[in-house]
């Protein structure tokens, strides 16, 4: 029986049977006699979460655009259907050909977020793809590579993968896949092209590393086999401008997360806010012009069919045009009834006219991301706004007729104390007080609504606060506890995260090679969808621990030193260690760093990458 | 202003699109027209188009109905057909457009064709013949007021059934529309409760929607 035949005889007893049965408009469907390479692109969640990424919806289009390249789309499937292809010998098949996965060139995972590692063995098993690299065939085919950001400390999946490709895919997967063609064509072995590939920018073959450690359990010393590079620098596009853009998405026939177009405005931060892995690891900052954004947006509306538009970039308000870009863009959008969202817009520069444009196109609750509850502690974490500019944008806003406001903040951050913990329910009680203060506010029933969600802090890697421990699940929940005790009006509703996540979160984000071994074992106890409330089991963890010898608290918990040698130091974010470090003792002085535009910080970016970062950023690059 | 219906096809993977996204579908797919479709006129505007009937998951379709209006008097139904099926997603296709000449309250039945598989479709047409022949054929339905047994029979009228290689292959017509709307798996539910032959339904597929007097609906 042909697998499309399989699939079909049991896709009616499962949820949502279009995401596994392909033709999508949109999708891109090739000869496979006429194709020379072919490449599954993996994304270790469900297609509901993976179909909204925009790095796999860019890399798809730009890989297909090579005539004799195949890149097709592959997602993990939900627990009900996992269970039809088990039990009938389906495996793990891409949505484009149907044909299993196990017979592609590549298999390329995008690595997102920490909790979903154990999805990717769950699905390299229903691929029928060996698990462990040094399982896999002599031969040239099947190679198992990752990107993302997740893999700027891989360590923790390094016995899983063939290749890890670091920092922007756009130029360097087509590098690795047209050498992957020169060497099959010549009848090269794997490990022919993966000594090869190493020499590749960007490309880090995990095989070729070995590490040792010192009794403590930190890391001695890492070893290079196979004329590696010692260091292995991301890469980035430095033109980004002029970068492939999709001109077409696949559109979903199911609802997906972010079911609509995302048009890229910017790549990188200027903020340099302590916690934040992303605004360290997508340095240099880098804009389009407002013309781009324009084209790109016009072109992915009319050919999805998309009514929705939203502006994607870690803080839109950055961009050095955005006042004429949104201009613009809500001319077209207005008139051609397609809706325009803004995430990503900063406190502290939200002016009445910016408000003004984000009414027009919408008028849902608005979100801010104070993340520290006290002054002194937005210092420390460099969050670079005041409660003026929190207090002063809420009254905009309520001016403007809103009635509900959304505030995100961090508990467990470093220097933390009771009183930063209460600060966070006198903020919200001071913005209540507020909007009954203004003669002007919306006069609507239940009056004003302050919501506030606290996640657990996640010290991550190439961030400042790298070093930092994590609270420990007793801190936590003190802190929680003495939260709600501190909230004295009903109209503030508080959420908080499960601090048994976040602490997996940290140690797989700062874990070292090590790991590996757990990681493999918790899938073995039946971990998969650890990012899903009802899949989590955090005692299965913890028994994987054990078993393998692995202390959680000593990546979780412990302050890793300055001058210990990190499971990640051999790769290179651009971002020179010495600048974290700087910034981590700032972060305990309470001081703060100025943004990138004000004043350079030093951080090593333009040095490396050769070139002031604003020079030409400012005109576009 | 022109009022139009459309008859289109969902066949193929198209089947697994579920009427919910259906309704997303067809909007997506009239933007990527760029037809230029009557929008409402109330707070939040939107393109209007309606379906005559409701298909179920993995049902196959060729007489889907679809009303809709076009703001431009000139433009030819030809025209809108092409331009629509340019845009169509695999396994949708639009047959016919034409204006809109009935109610959609003139619907009172529909065709189905389907192939029950089974290992001996000598002995299923038997029982299926039994349960045919009986006087009558009851069900439990579930309604909006709860579970009511009904008599299917008078309202069912079987066009074909014989005995093929994989089943046995049926023809059924069944009420449908606004007043009563009748499932083919009502029928396979009443012949399972006879302890028929085990069967699986397969290739269920809409092949005509009717009015009264039998004759195509559009």
């Amino acid at each position: 029986m042909l697998l499309k035949d399989k699939i079909e005889k049991h896709l009616l007893s499962v949820q949502k049977p279009s995401r596994y049965i392909g033709g999508e408009v949109g999708s891109v469907i090739k000869d496979r006699s006429k194709v020379d390479v072919r490449f599954a692109f993996c994304f270790p969640d469900t297609y509901d979460i993976g179909m909204s990424h925009l790095g796999m919806k860019i890399l798809y289009s730009l890989t297909n655009e090579r005539e004799n390249y195949w890149c097709e789309r592959c997602f993990a499937p939900s627990e009900d259907f996992e269970a039809v292809m088990r039990e009938n010998d389906i495996p793990l098949y891409a949505l484009e050909s149907l044909d299993p996965i196990r017979d592609f060139d590549f298999i390329g995972f995008t690595m997102q977020y920490e909790l979903s590692y154990s999805n990717v063995l769950n699905m390299l098993d229903l691929a029928g793809i060996p698990i462990f690299a040094k399982d896999r065939t002599e031969e040239l085919t099947q190679i198992v590579i990752a990107g993302g950001p997740c893999v700027c400390n891989p360590e923790p999946l390094a016995d899983f993968f063939d290749i890890f490709v670091l920092g922007e895919g756009e130029e360097v997967n087509l590098e690795l896949i047209d050498l992957y063609w020169e060497m099959k064509q010549q009848g090269a072995k794997r490990i022919d092209f993966l000594r090869k590939a190493a020499q590749i920018e960007g490309v880090y073959v995990p095989q070729f590393y070995s590490f040792t450690y010192k009794e403590d359990g930190t890391i001695a010393a890492v070893n290079v086999t196979e004329n590696a590079p010692e260091v292995i620098r991301k890469r980035i596009i430095r033109d980004f401008d002029k970068v492939y853009y999709p001109e077409n998405f696949v559109v979903p026939f199911t609802e997906i997360v972010h079911d609509r177009v995302s048009v890229e405005v910017l790549r990188g931060c200027i903020r340099g806010c302590r916690f934040c892995q992303a605004g360290f690891i997508y340095r240099p900052f880098r804009e389009k012009h407002t013309d781009t954004i324009c084209r790109e947006t016009k072109a992915l509306c009319e050919n999805t069919g998309y009514d929705e538009v939203s502006l994607a970039s870690l803080s839109t308000s950055d961009h050095s045009e955005i006042d004429p870009m949104l201009t613009q863009l809500i001319e077209y959008t207005a008139n051609e009834h397609i809706n325009l969202s803004l995430p990503s817009l900063r406190v502290d520069n939200f002016s009445e006219a910016l408000l003004e444009k984000i009414k027009k196109v919408r008028k849902s609750g608005l979100t801010f991301a104070a993340e520290g509850g006290t002054q002194r502690l937005r210092d420390v974490i460099n969050k670079n706004v005041t409660e003026e500019e929190i207090m002063n944008t809420c009254r905009i806003a309520f001016q403007g007729g809103y009635a509900a406001v959304k505030l995100y903040f961090m508990m467990g951050l470093p220097t933390e104390t009771d009183e930063d913990i209460v600060g966070i329910a006198e903020l919200a009680q001071r913005i209540i007080d507020l909007f009954y203060s203004i003669e002007d506010r919306p006069r609507g029933k239940g009056g004003v609504q302050v919501s506030v969600s606290c996640a657990t802090f996640v010290p991550k890697p190439f961030t400042p606060f790298q070093f930092e421990p994590q609270d420990t699940r007793e801190m936590i929940e003190h802190k929680q506890k003495l939260l709600l005790s501190s909230v004295k009006s009903k109209k503030i509703k508080v959420a908080y995260h499960d601090p048994n996540v976040s602490q997996l979160e940290v140690i797989l984000a700062k874990g070292d090679r090590r790991l590996c071994k757990a990681i493999y074992t918790a899938w073995q106890k039946g971990c998969k969808f650890d990012s899903w409330e009802e899949h989590y089991r955090f005692d299965k963890w913890l028994e994987a621990f054990e078993e393998c010898g692995i202390d959680p608290a000593f990546y979780a918990n412990r302050r890793f030193e300055y001058d210990e040698i990190l499971p990640w130091d051999h790769l290179d974010y651009l971002v020179s260690k010495e600048f974290l470090i700087r910034e981590n003792k700032t972060a305990h002085q309470s001081k703060t760093t100025p943004n990138c535009r004000q004043r350079c910080s030093g951080c090593g970016v333009n040095k490396k990458v050769g070139r002031e970062c604003f020079a030409k950023a400012e005109s576009g690059i | 202003m022109q009022r139009l219906r459309a008859v289109f096809e969902k066949t193929g993977r198209a089947k697994y699109i579920s009427h919910l996204d259906l309704n997303r579908c067809m909007l997506r797919i009239f933007r990527r027209s760029g037809l230029p479709i009557w929008y409402t006129e109330g707070f939040n505007p939107h393109p209007y188009y309606s379906f005559a009937l409701a298909l179920s998951l993995g049902f196959e379709s060729r007489c889907e109905i679809m009303d809709f209006n076009i703001t431009d008097d000139a433009m030819s139904a030809d025209e809108i057909r092409d331009r629509l099926n340019t845009v169509m997603p695999e396994g949708m296709g639009v047959v016919s457009v034409a204006p809109q000449v009935q109610k959609i309250t003139a619907i009172t039945h529909a065709d189905y064709s389907f192939t029950l598989e089974t290992a001996s479709p000598d002995r299923l047409k038997a029982d299926i013949d039994r349960l045919l022949s009986a006087e009558e054929i009851l069900i439990e339905k579930k309604t909006k007021k709860g579970v009511r047994t009904v008599d299917i029979k008078p309202d069912m009228q079987v066009t074909d059934c014989r005995v093929a290689d994989s089943g046995v292959e049926m023809s059924l017509r069944l009420p449908a529309g606004t007043q009563t709307n009748y499932n083919p798996t009502l029928f396979f539910e009443a012949l399972k409760n006879t302890g028929a032959e085990p069967f699986e339904p397969c290739r269920i597929c809409r092949t005509a929607i009717l009015c009264a007097d039998g004759s195509n609906f559009a």
